[in-house]
Parts: structure tokens; C-alpha cells; sequence
């Protein structure tokens, strides 16, 4: 299988005040379409700079960023929104859900910003992403109405919706209990498994690492290792 | 485009979900947005209804659409009298050449002509008058003059009517002896004047005694001449009243001004000479005065005030009782007995003094006041003079000339004119109505006909011997040339009225009737000009100024606002208030909507952080944020709208707006102001609201674009 996402030698620097920060220093990497990838690493060491550089939010200060076969650094804001839109999911460590929709429609959402469904083909194809992720009861709530780990149902449903050709997942279990949190990695392993989307997703939970196919460690901004895993 | 449509729906959805999740910040949005709607579309109703109805006014009373004066003049037009009296203007030598060129301008429907100022009628000293009297009777009892001696033919009736003059007057002295004997108590005269207020009690005394009046018949003229110079002086309040007038072509004016109406008497027949009393003039100013305050107590009560609550009403009351004097004056001692039994009756009281009696009348309360007022119109009011003049009187009207001197005229009282709507507005109705011929004469312009006229009476004067009363009447008279001079002083030198002799001489001037040529050949000094299409007078009035330029005039032409003068700034200023309010609310709303909108921002920048990362565009972003404040603005804009419409409504089904003001019944045209619900107010209030929201949305929504979907990355610690 070929690179979905293809990162060379890729510096980010920030100021932070007035010292520059190095998040990432010479940081290359290859991902296959198809995997089920953590980037582990202490708090700071560039996970979620990597991840958001991946996910085109961010842009590198130096090298070239690839996702499913384009140079991010070439496109405009709104081609990479579109290419967010299109071929991207995010699942975020705080579940980021539209406080104001349903649960339905916040699923729904990114299919009615990105247009070609009909209502009965989005309705399907929501139906059938509660009942995968488990959530189907709850269809009409609000958010606030859902334990933390059905929100983060929903957030994995809405990262599928539009069957992207990678989900990108930073620390999705931080604000879970332990078992919660395995659940609902082993909900994202299962989609994998199913439809072959790639999830990279960080943490620095070992259990979580676990389930991961391989591991990319990073320390200082650097990856300091890469290693399969039991999983794969 | 079925997606496009569902996604709008989301965005819909997503602003008002946001909307309603913050119903506090939302309520208070959308309560000053509502209040500043209210405001401008109530405002716009009442304003806008104020301003048609004073238009009504203006326009149907004195100034029609557009007036026309001289460019040269040292004051502006002002019709209904600005600050400092009426305006001074440079006369129009000729009307006829402006009445030309003004009526040949399209969209002209009638032109009138018009002189405007103040002058002042002698309301005639009440010793005078009964001396005149006195004088009347006894030249029917002792015939003279004219050089035929006839045998008296003196009838019984004569006789009793001129003993019963005689007591009247003897009355009339008793109390102002009374009077001025408290007045020498309590006033200090300086040294100067001793000798000569000596004399003037002496005269007094000398006339109060019984020798004097038994003594009366042997030569009256001479004890006439004697009441008349050194007694009647002393009876000080011989005032003279003011008059506003309005000379003009009176059968043009009639048909200029559709809302006026002859009320009591008739229109002055067409060419002659003559004047119609304004209605709230004659009522305000020349009413006794008693009378007067009756009738405005009963309106007032009319309308729910109480006596025994309402401080005016008690003052009316407390002057009714305590002004007695006008009222004892006006009676003969056969009135006045009769008067005397009457009240005596009616109040049930054994008093048989009527300086007393009447006090106790006048004391009205609540309980008593309908039957008192009733028996005051139908027992005393016939044995009263009601009013100063009446129709069909003559009085003489003066006024200072261009030259400095007292011009004088005597005019016959055809009617009383009111103006619909206006009757009681001390604005219109009070303006007195003139023939142009006699205006002319006041003003002192001195036209062909007028210089003949003076001719023969100075060819006739001096041919023929005159009697002390011709004396009089040529050096007081009708000409303006032989006035006296008034230095400067505004006081008029006390004159009496016109009498019957006089009339003879005045009765060709009063019968003769002027042609359309001679009216309008002459001075005037502003003109009315009243339009077929009143819509269409910006584009009239620049004609006429163009045809009045073109024919070298030097006229000036001004709508019927600017020639009301102060009335027409008060509506101007009354609007610039209700829009600077509107303005300072709607700003107010501004930033508290700018504000609560970039606050609600800030609570959300992760939610638009998470949508931006999902795949939202920047437009989409923008456009939640938009449609967010221009939501409220519009629901809310609507309803203060709505609650306008239902103020306006509630309004008027109360009956609209009453007044009981005399100013403001003339801007409302009426008693009554009737606000209507305009739709340019609405669209005037959603226009400005929807503007407010958008430019209260713009920043907010401009702040909602620059959030990255980095901002949702950030964990919530």
C-alpha cells in the first residue's frame, strides 16, 4: 500500500514569548494507508504538533508535509479546508461536539458542510454510525445530555461520516476513565479493521499504545523510535 | 442545491440554537433593539401625524402653500408672528402685477393677497360710553342743533329713559368715588401733583352731590361737557385692546381657504369694505370677562376637572366673585333692581345689596355650578353687554402708519370667522379678517383714489362751518393724513367710539363697492399662493420664483413651513429630537450588541475552532455570526414594530391624543391628534435596525473568522 501521509524532514518553531521553541526538528515519517498508528511521547515532546501539522490546521516551518499524495504547503486555506472537509476526521481529547445540536446532527454536520448527500442518504448513513459506534438510542439528545464516553462515540461517528481516508485522534482517551477509554479505542480499531480507514492517534497511556499496530516514539521533537507492535 | 439549502438550514439552526442557549444576552439585545423600533415607528406615527395635521393648519388657515414678499425686506415672512411681533416687511407697490405673473405658473390654484400686523380698537371707557348714551337720550328730550328749533317731541318713554341714563350714570360716579376715595387713603401723591388731584376730587364731589344733578336739566350740554372732560378722564381704565388683522381680498381669500367658516353674521358681502372677527379673539378678548371664565369652567368640567380639586377652576371662581365691578358698571339702577330680585330669589338670601349679592353668586362650587351658569346666561346676560363689539358694530381700528402717525379707520363688523378644527387655537382664530381697502388705509399708502378722496374732504372742510361733533369726527375720523402724531408711543390717544352721527358720514365709504381692479390694484405686502397638487410644491414654488425673477419683481418665494415661522421650526425641532433619541438608542444598541456579540464569540471559540478544523469555510464562520445579530435584530425590530402598531391602535381607539392646549390643538389640527401607523416608519425602523445589526455583527463576525481549528486542539486544562 502507498503513503497516505508523508512527512520529511519537517521543522516547526514557535516563539513562545521570546524564545523560540523547536517543536519538531528534522521529524520524517511514512504512513500507510490502512494503519492504526500512536505517536507516543512525554507531554511536550511535539505529538500534537506533529498530528496537527498531518491534519493541515498547522503549518511547517520547514520540509514537506504530504497528505494522501499533496503538499499541504502548496495549498490555500481553503483548499486545505476543503481537504480537512473531504479527507480528514478529527476526534479530539475533549470531544469538541456542537453543544447546540443533537447528537444526530452533529454527525450530520460535516455531510451538510461538504454537500452531495440527499437528507435520506445523510439520515442513512448516520443511522448506521450510531448504531456501529453503539449510540443509536440517543440519537435526539443534546451532548450535555451523554457521559464522556458516549460523546466520544458521537466524535468518532462525526470523524467517519464523511468515510475519510484517515481520522486523526489526539489523546482520545485523556479525559476517560481507563476502561472507557479502551472501549473506545477498540471502537476505533474495529473501523480500521472494517473499512481500512488509517487512524493515527497520540497518547501517552501504555495501555492505549497497546492496541496501536505500531508505535512512533517522539522525545524533543525528534522520533526517537518506531516499533511494531503485538497488535499488528 | 438540496444540500445547499440543508446546509443554510444548519446554519440557521446553529445561530438561533446559539441565540436561544443565551436567552439573557439574547433579551437584552433584542430589548433595546425592540425599544429603539418602538420608538421610531410610535415617533414617526406621531410626528408624522403631527406634522400633516399642523400642515392642515398652516395651510387651511392663514398661509396656504407657498408665500410670496419682498426680497429686500428687513424681516423674514412669519404669517403667524415670530418672537417679536409681526414681521416687517417692504410693501408690494403693485399686487396686480404679481397676482399675474404667480397665477399664470401651472399647479397655481389660487392666489391671495394679504397685510399682516397689529393694531388697537378702543374698547371704549364705560363712562364714556354712558355718557354718550346720556348725550343721545337728552338730544331727543331737548332738541338742538342743526339751527331748527322744533317743539320737543318729547314722548314719555324718552323722558323715563333719559331720567334712568341719568341715575346709571350718577351710579357709575358714586362707585369710582368710592373707588378713588379708597385709592387717596392708601396712595402717597407726590407734591407736585397735589394741586391738581385736589381739583380732580373736587370735581368728583361736586359731581356726586344732589345740587349737581337736580341742577342737570337747566343746560345739560354744559353738565355733559363737564362730566365728560373732568370726570370721565378719571375712570382709568378706558383701555384699548389689540387686534391682529389680516387685510386681504376677502372672496378670494373665502375660496383660497377652504377651512374657514363665517360662525356668526355673515361674510362680508363681495367689494365692500368690512372686517370678520376671530372667533377665539372675540371670545378671549372681547367677552365679558365674568362670562367668559363661566364658559371655560364648564369645558373645563366637561371634561372631568372638579372646582373642588382643580387650583385654575378655584381661581376662576375666586375672580368671578371678587371682579364684580365690570358687571355693577353695565347695570342701571333698573337693571339693577331687577337683578337685585332675581338673585334675591334665586339664592333664597335676604340681601338686598348687589355689590354684595353678586360675590355670593359667583361663589360657586361643584354642586352649584350648572344651575348658576344657566341662570347667569338666561336672567343677568340680557341686561349685559356680552361682548365688547358685536356684529354689526362700527369700531375704529388704528395702528401707527409707515409715517410714524396713527392711522385710524372705521369698519363695520360683518361677522365672526373661525377656522374648522381651530376654533379655540389662539393661533388662527385669532387673527381678525379685513377687507384690503381698509388694511390699505391703515398701512397709510396713499393710493389715487384715496388723495382724491382727501381732496374733496379738505375742498368740503373748508367751505363748511364745522360743529364741535364734525370737529371731532375730522380731526378722529376715517383719513389717515390728519391723525395725530404718536411720537413713538404705541398708546393711542383715547377716543370714542363711532357713534350714529358718525355713521353718516361713513355710510359711503361702508356702502360703496370696489371692483376686482380696485382691489387688486395697490399695496400689499405678501401674497398666498395655494396649489392644485400640493405634492408637487417644491417644483411649483421654483417656478414661481423663476417667474417673479423673470419679471423683475424682486419677490422672494417660501413654503408654507418656513412662513410659519417658529410654529414650523417646533416641528422641525420635535423631529430632530425623535431621531437624535432614536439615533442615541440605536448606537446605544450598537455597542451593547457589538459587545454581548464578541463576548459570545470568545465563549466559543473552540466550538468554531472544532467546526473550522471539521471542514467549515471562513464564509460559513461569518455567516452564523451574521445571521446571529441580525436575527435579533429583525424578530425584535419587528416586535417593538408590532408593539408601536398596537400602541398606535390603542391609541386611537381611546380616542387619540387630546389637548386641551391651545398650540397643541393647533399642531393637531383639532382637539384631538389621531396618530396613523405610516409605513414609512416601519420601513423607515427596519431599515435602521437591520443596519444597526449588521454593523454590530461585522466585527464579532470578522473576530469568528480569524479563530484557526488550531483552537479546538487545545486541550480544556
Amino acid at each position: 500500500m502507498s503513503a497516505i501521509v508523508s512527512v520529511r524532514n519537517v521543522t516547526k518553531d514557535y516563539m513562545l514569548g521570546k524564545t523560540v521553541v523547536h517543536a519538531l526538528r528534522e521529524v520524517s515519517l511514512e504512513v500507510e494507508g490502512g494503519d492504526f498508528l500512536s505517536i507516543a511521547g512525554p507531554s511536550g515532546s511535539g505529538k500534537t504538533t506533529l498530528l496537527n501539522l498531518v491534519g493541515c490546521v498547522d503549518t511547517a516551518t520547514g520540509g514537506v508535509v504530504e497528505v494522501d499524495g499533496r503538499d499541504t504547503s502548496t495549498l490555500s486555506e481553503r483548499a486545505l479546508t476543503d481537504l480537512r472537509l473531504r479527507r480528514i476526521g478529527f476526534i479530539f481529547q475533549s470531544f469538541n461536539l456542537v453543544s447546540v445540536l443533537t447528537v444526530a446532527q452533529n454527525v450530520e454536520f460535516p455531510l451538510l458542510l461538504q454537500g452531495g448527500l440527499t437528507a435520506k442518504e445523510r439520515a442513512q448513513r448516520v443511522a448506521a454510525l450510531l448504531a456501529a459506534v453503539g449510540i443509536e438510542g440517543y440519537a435526539k439528545h443534546r451532548p450535555s445530555e451523554l457521559s464522556g464516553g458516549q460523546r466520544q462515540r458521537v466524535a468518532v461517528a462525526r470523524a467517519l461520516v464523511t468515510r475519510p481516508a484517515l481520522v486523526l485522534a489526539d489523546e482520545p482517551t485523556a479525559n476517560l476513565d481507563s476502561k472507557t477509554g479502551e472501549s473506545v479505542i477498540d471502537l476505533m480499531k474495529e473501523m480500521n479493521r472494517k473499512d481500512g480507514t488509517t487512524f493515527i492517534f497520540s497518547t501517552h497511556d501504555p495501555k492505549v499504545m497497546a492496541h496501536a499496530s505500531a508505535i512512533v516514539r517522539i522525545e524533543d521533537g525528534r522520533i526517537v523510535a518506531r516499533e511494531r507492535t503485538a497488535a499488528a | 442545491m438540496r444540500t445547499r439549502v440543508d446546509a443554510t438550514r444548519i446554519l440557521f439552526r446553529i445561530a438561533f440554537r446559539n441565540l436561544l442557549a443565551s436567552r439573557a444576552k439574547t433579551a437584552i439585545m433584542g430589548g433595546i433593539i425592540g425599544l429603539g423600533s418602538l420608538l421610531v415607528v410610535f415617533g414617526t406615527a406621531v410626528v408624522d401625524s403631527l406634522d400633516a395635521g399642523m400642515a392642515r393648519s398652516i395651510q387651511g388657515s392663514l398661509t396656504a402653500h407657498l408665500q410670496l414678499y419682498r426680497k429686500d425686506s428687513p424681516d423674514s415672512l412669519q404669517v403667524f408672528g415670530g418672537m417679536t411681533g409681526a414681521s416687517r416687511l417692504e410693501p408690494m407697490e403693485s399686487y396686480e402685477a404679481v397676482k399675474k405673473v404667480v397665477a399664470a405658473v401651472p399647479n397655481v390654484k389660487a392666489v391671495v393677497p394679504m397685510g399682516i400686523d397689529r393694531a388697537f380698537v378702543s374698547s371704549g371707557n364705560v363712562m364714556d360710553l354712558a355718557l354718550e348714551k346720556l348725550r343721545a337720550d337728552a338730544r331727543e328730550v331737548f332738541p338742538q342743533g342743526s339751527g331748527k328749533r322744533t317743539t320737543p317731541a318729547t314722548t314719555p318713554e324718552a323722558r323715563q329713559r333719559y331720567d334712568a341714563r341719568k341715575a346709571h350714570v350718577r351710579r357709575m360716579i358714586a362707585i369710582l368715588r368710592e373707588e378713588l376715595g379708597q385709592a387717596r387713603v392708601l396712595v402717597d401723591i407726590p407734591p407736585a401733583e397735589r394741586a391738581e388731584r385736589a381739583a380732580q376730587w373736587a370735581d368728583l364731589e361736586r359731581a356726586d352731590t344732589s345740587a349737581f344733578w337736580s341742577s342737570f336739566d337747566r343746560d345739560p350740554w354744559v353738565a355733559l361737557e363737564f362730566l365728560e372732560n373732568r370726570v370721565a378722564p378719571l375712570q382709568t381704565e378706558n383701555g384699548f385692546l389689540f387686534i391682529r388683522y389680516l387685510g386681504t381680498d376677502l372672496e378670494a381669500f373665502r375660496k383660497a381657504f377652504d377651512r374657514m367658516e363665517v360662525v356668526e353674521g355673515t361674510a362680508v358681502p363681495p367689494g365692500r369694505r368690512g372686517i370678520l372677527l376671530g372667533k377665539f379673539y372675540a371670545e378671549e378678548f372681547l367677552k365679558l370677562k365674568h362670562a367668559r371664565r363661566l364658559d371655560k369652567i364648564k369645558e373645563a368640567r366637561a371634561r372631568g376637572r372638579r372646582i373642588a380639586t382643580d387650583e385654575e377652576l378655584k381661581r376662576w371662581v375666586a375672580e368671578n366673585a371678587s371682579q364684580t365691578r365690570d358687571i355693577l358698571l353695565q347695570l342701571d339702577p333698573t337693571q339693577a333692581e331687577s337683578a337685585t330680585a332675581k338673585l334675591d330669589a334665586f339664592l333664597g338670601v335676604p340681601e338686598r345689596d348687589l355689590a354684595k349679592l353678586l360675590p355670593l353668586f359667583f361663589r360657586t362650587d361643584d354642586a352649584s355650578f350648572d344651575a348658576r351658569e344657566r341662570f347667569f346666561y338666561a336672567e343677568l346676560a340680557p341686561m349685559l353687554q356680552l361682548y365688547t363689539f358685536r356684529v354689526g358694530d362700527v369700531i375704529t381700528i388704528k395702528a401707527p402708519a409707515r409715517s410714524g402717525y396713527m392711522n385710524a379707520v372705521n369698519v363695520k363688523i360683518y361677522g365672526v370667522v373661525a377656522f374648522k378644527g381651530l376654533e379655540d387655537s389662539s393661533l388662527a382664530s385669532v387673527f381678525t379678517l379685513m377687507d384690503l381697502q381698509s388694511f390699505r388705509d391703515l398701512y397709510g399708502w396713499v393710493t389715487p383714489d384715496k388723495a382724491a378722496e382727501i381732496a374733496e374732504i379738505k375742498r368740503s372742510a373748508g367751505l363748511t362751518e364745522l360743529g364741535r361733533e364734525d370737529a371731532e369726527a375730522a380731526l378722529f375720523g376715517a383719513q389717515g393724513s390728519t391723525a395725530t402724531p404718536a411720537a413713538g408711543r404705541p398708546t393711542p390717544i383715547p377716543d370714542v367710539p363711532v357713534t350714529r352721527e358718525r355713521r353718516g358720514r361713513d355710510s359711503d365709504l361702508f356702502s360703496r363697492v370696489y371692483s376686482q381692479e380696485e382691489i387688486d390694484r395697490g399695496v400689499v405686502m405678501n401674497v398666498a399662493v395655494a396649489l392644485q397638487d400640493p405634492r408637487r410644491l417644491r417644483e411649483t414654488q421654483a417656478a414661481i420664483q423663476k417667474a417673479v425673477d423673470d419679471a423683475g419683481l424682486g419677490l422672494t418665494v417660501i413654503d408654507w413651513k418656513q412662513a410659519a415661522g417658529t410654529l414650523g421650526q417646533t416641528m422641525t425641532g420635535l423631529q430632530v429630537a425623535l431621531y437624535t433619541s432614536a439615533f442615541i438608542l440605536f448606537v446605544i444598541a450598537l455597542v451593547i450588541m457589538n459587545n454581548a456579540m464578541v463576548m459570545a464569540m470568545l465563549q466559543r471559540v473552540k466550538e468554531i475552532g472544532t467546526m473550522r478544523a471539521i471542514g467549515a469555510q471562513r464564509r460559513f464562520v461569518l455567516l452564523v455570526s451574521l445571521v446571529e445579530s441580525i436575527a435579533v435584530g429583525v424578530v425584535f425590530g419587528l416586535a417593538g414594530a408590532g408593539a408601536a402598531a398596537g400602541l398606535v391602535w390603542l391609541v386611537r381607539a381611546m380616542g387619540g391624543i387630546r389637548s386641551d392646549n391651545a398650540q397643541l390643538q393647533f399642531l393637531f389640527s383639532g382637539p384631538t391628534l389621531m396618530p396613523r401607523f405610516a409605513g414609512s416608519g416601519l420601513a423607515i425602523a427596519l431599515g435602521i435596525v437591520i443596519l444597526v445589526s449588521v454593523v454590530s455583527g461585522i466585527y464579532p463576525a470578522i473576530l469568528a473568522t480569524r479563530i484557526t481549528p488550531l483552537e479546538a486542539m487545545q486541550s480544556e486544562e
